[in-house]
């Protein structure tokens, strides 16, 4: 047995099930001893594909998500993905083959530094020089991935190491997952008597919720201290989205509920949240008269970008348990009157700004049509590309736990949509999986299609195509003066025309009044399908905190515009930013 | 400010590199940088004289969440 073949086992006993890639050169062995195993392979069309694909395994399923790829341009294809599943911490195990060690070192064909290249975006990597490092180093993988706060591990493998006798070495032993460290008592007194204290509390819920396995903790705190409480895009889904205490997400396209309450509130309860500057708006004014009680289980982010009055470090799940019951008996005590008014404030704010989806015209309004389709698949997988409608998605879309989303967070990555939806469609077959793309995110990985109808994944798109690079376009627009500087896509090619080519049925909807029936034949269709909607160029996300402004300084031009009952203002919304 | 970092590592590949880069990405500048690999071990017992303005018991605890850092002691130089 060679180094590959006993690789290919260990993966087997460590519970890989699938794993995504692209064959090449180097890692032609591994490739070798995957012909025949038990491991399912998904051949992908681009190495970015095969990342990203993993990458959406392992968010829906919170199991690690596996791809390979050769040396060179392979393994140089997986960087952005290895960097999304790095900032979003995603547990991935990323397999590359390399050239055989006595090449390495003189720029060999296809020879690429992957180990140099990637370790700001890995949370470890090994580059295995001996066959006889396999064990530890694929247990130490798996385990490190796994463990605390996840992450990507890079696995570099030469091609002498893979075809390297391996018939000496111990079968493969899955090593255990590390415990999460328990809250300090001290801190979580601490905790505690902040909250006690405080008359206008806010909690604020991100990716680490559900990363900690607390969305149960999370709900039943709320729940028991009826605080409100605000999301960030990671952790939307933590508390279902018509929870009467779930203000929505705030930020930059947060809700004005969200962010008026945060702005205003005397102490944040800061649960596996990293005070993210898309969250935070102008951070020097963010959330100016609260004190912070911070819950994250890597002391990292405690106090890295705002000053903690309370750290609890540990694990999530822990601390908010310790904490339900001792908070909830604050709950009617010397500040209750107090809390019961800044309740009432939240959630009037909350029925006063709610969205509105009686936009006037003829066209498709895409928040609208958002909200109804996830009225229609209240249970789907969705996965987002990376723009307007990424942020509408987040907006609109009701989320009923947060491994429904797979949002590129942190890192912003166009092309994550479709590939991401593949891994979540592979990782639960029978799941309703929906991308949301747009036009200019939908062409960076449109080669995935060919995967989507390879396995016949029923995996349903809808293509929001405005003929732009909308996001970019509302900033020139509105930050840019509007300087429309290569944001134009109205060459764009035949969306359904391209659908048809891979063979995934194409539908298409370009007024409102037909939003209803293209969404039911989308759900309905056999197999794959893709929804081309035609949308206003002109439509753009709100509301909006302008850069270097805080989270109350919001515009929106178009509630503005409906409150007022005048039509939506055009000139220089930067006229309308607060001052 | 400058701050002097006492770490341990193991001796594995990449080891000095995931150090020297986590500090300068974080915001702290090297100025100096000292040490030596255990002759029969598998430890580096490196002194690092980092100069920044950021938290640097941020710094700290970014090195040791790094695999292959075991310890890391920071102190402000005198």
């Amino acid at each position: 047995m060679n180094g590959a073949r006993w690789l290919v086992q260990a993966l087997a006993a460590e519970g890989v099930q699938t794993l995504f890639g692209y064959p090449g050169g180097a890692i032609m062995p591994f490739y070798d001893a995957l012909h025949g195993s038990q491991l399912t392979h998904v051949l992908v069309r681009h190495e970015q594909g095969a990342a990203f694909a993993a990458n959406g395994y392992a968010r829906a399923s919170g199991r690690v998500g596996v791809c390979v790829a050769t040396s060179g341009p392979g393994a140089s294809n997986l960087v952005t993905g290895i960097a999304d599943a790095m900032l979003d911490s995603v547990p991935m195990v990323v397999i590359t083959g390399q050239v055989a060690t006595p090449l390495m070192g003189t720029d060999a064909f296809q020879e690429l530094d992957v180990f140099g290249m990637t370790m700001p975006i890995v949370k470890h990597s090994f580059l295995l020089r001996r066959v006889e490092d396999l064990p530890n180093v694929v247990a130490e993988a798996f385990r490190i991935a796994r463990s605390g706060r996840p992450g990507p591990v890079l696995i570099d493998l030469p091609k002498d190491v893979q075809i390297g006798d391996a018939s000496h070495l111990p079968a493969h032993e899955p090593a255990t997952v590390d415990e999460l460290p328990a809250p300090k008592d001290a801190s979580l007194h601490a905790a505690l008597a902040l909250i006690s204290q405080a008359k206008k509390p806010v909690v604020y819920g991100g990716g680490g919720i559900a990363l900690g396995d607390a969305v149960a903790a999370f709900r039943t705190f709320v729940d028991a201290t009826q605080i409100p409480t605000v999301l960030t895009l990671k952790g939307l889904g933590a508390l279902p989205s018509g929870h009467a205490l779930n203000l929505g997400m705030l930020g930059m396209h947060g809700s004005r509920a969200a962010n008026l309450a945060v702005q205003e509130s005397d102490l944040l309860i800061v649960v596996g949240a990293r005070f993210d500057d898309r969250a935070t708006g102008k951070l020097a004014e963010f959330a100016p008269n609260a004190r912070v009680v911070h819950m994250d289980l890597d002391a990292c982010e405690i106090g890295k970008l705002r000053h903690a009055e309370a750290a609890v470090c540990g694990d999530i799940q822990r601390t908010l348990t310790a904490l339900t019951l001792p908070c909830a008996a604050h709950l009617h005590g010397r500040n209750g009157a107090a809390r019961r008014e800044w309740r009432a404030t939240c959630q009037q704010r909350m029925r006063e700004f709610a969205a509105r989806y009686d936009a006037p015209g003829e066209t498709v309004y895409a928040p609208a049509l958002l909200k109804r389709l996830s009225e229609l698949a209240p249970n789907a997988v969705v996965a987002c590309d990376v723009g307007q409608h990424q942020m509408w998605v987040a907006q609109h879309w009701r989320f009923a736990t947060p491994r429904q989303h797979l949002t590129s967070g942190a890192l912003g990555a166009m092309g994550f949509g479709l590939p991401a939806a593949i891994g979540a469609q592979i990782q639960s077959p029978d799941a309703q999986v929906v991308c949301v793309s747009g036009d200019g995110s939908f062409l960076m990985n449109v080669q995935e299609l060919a995967t989507l109808r390879r396995y016949g994944l029923p995996v349903k798109i809808v293509l929001l195509d405005n003929q732009a690079l909308g996001m970019v376009r509302q900033w020139q627009e509105l930050f840019f003066d509007k300087r429309y500087s290569e944001v134009d896509l109205s060459d764009n090619p035949d969306f359904g025309a391209i659908a048809a080519a891979f063979g995934v049925q194409a539908l298409h909807v370009d007024r409102a009044e037909s939003v209803e029936d293209a969404l039911q034949a989308l759900l309905a269709a056999d197999g794959p399908a893709l929804l081309h909607v035609a949308i206003d160029q002109a439509a753009n996300v709100w509301p909006l905190v302008p850069p270097n402004h805080n989270n109350a300084q919001m515009l929106d031009p178009e509630r503005d515009a409906a409150a007022s009952n005048e039509p939506t203002p055009t000139e220089d919304p930067r006229h309308a930013i607060p001052a | 400010m400058r701050y002097q970092l006492d770490l341990t590592l193991r001796q594995a590949e990449g080891a000095l590199s995931r150090v020297l880069g986590a500090a300068e990405r974080r915001g702290f500048r090297p100025l100096s940088v000292d040490g030596e690999a255990q002759a029969d071990g598998d430890r580096w017992y490196l002194r690092l004289t980092v100069e920044g303005e950021r938290d640097e018991a941020n710094l700290q605890h970014q090195l040791e969440k790094l695999y292959d850092c075991l310890a890391v002691e920071v102190s402000p130089c005198r």
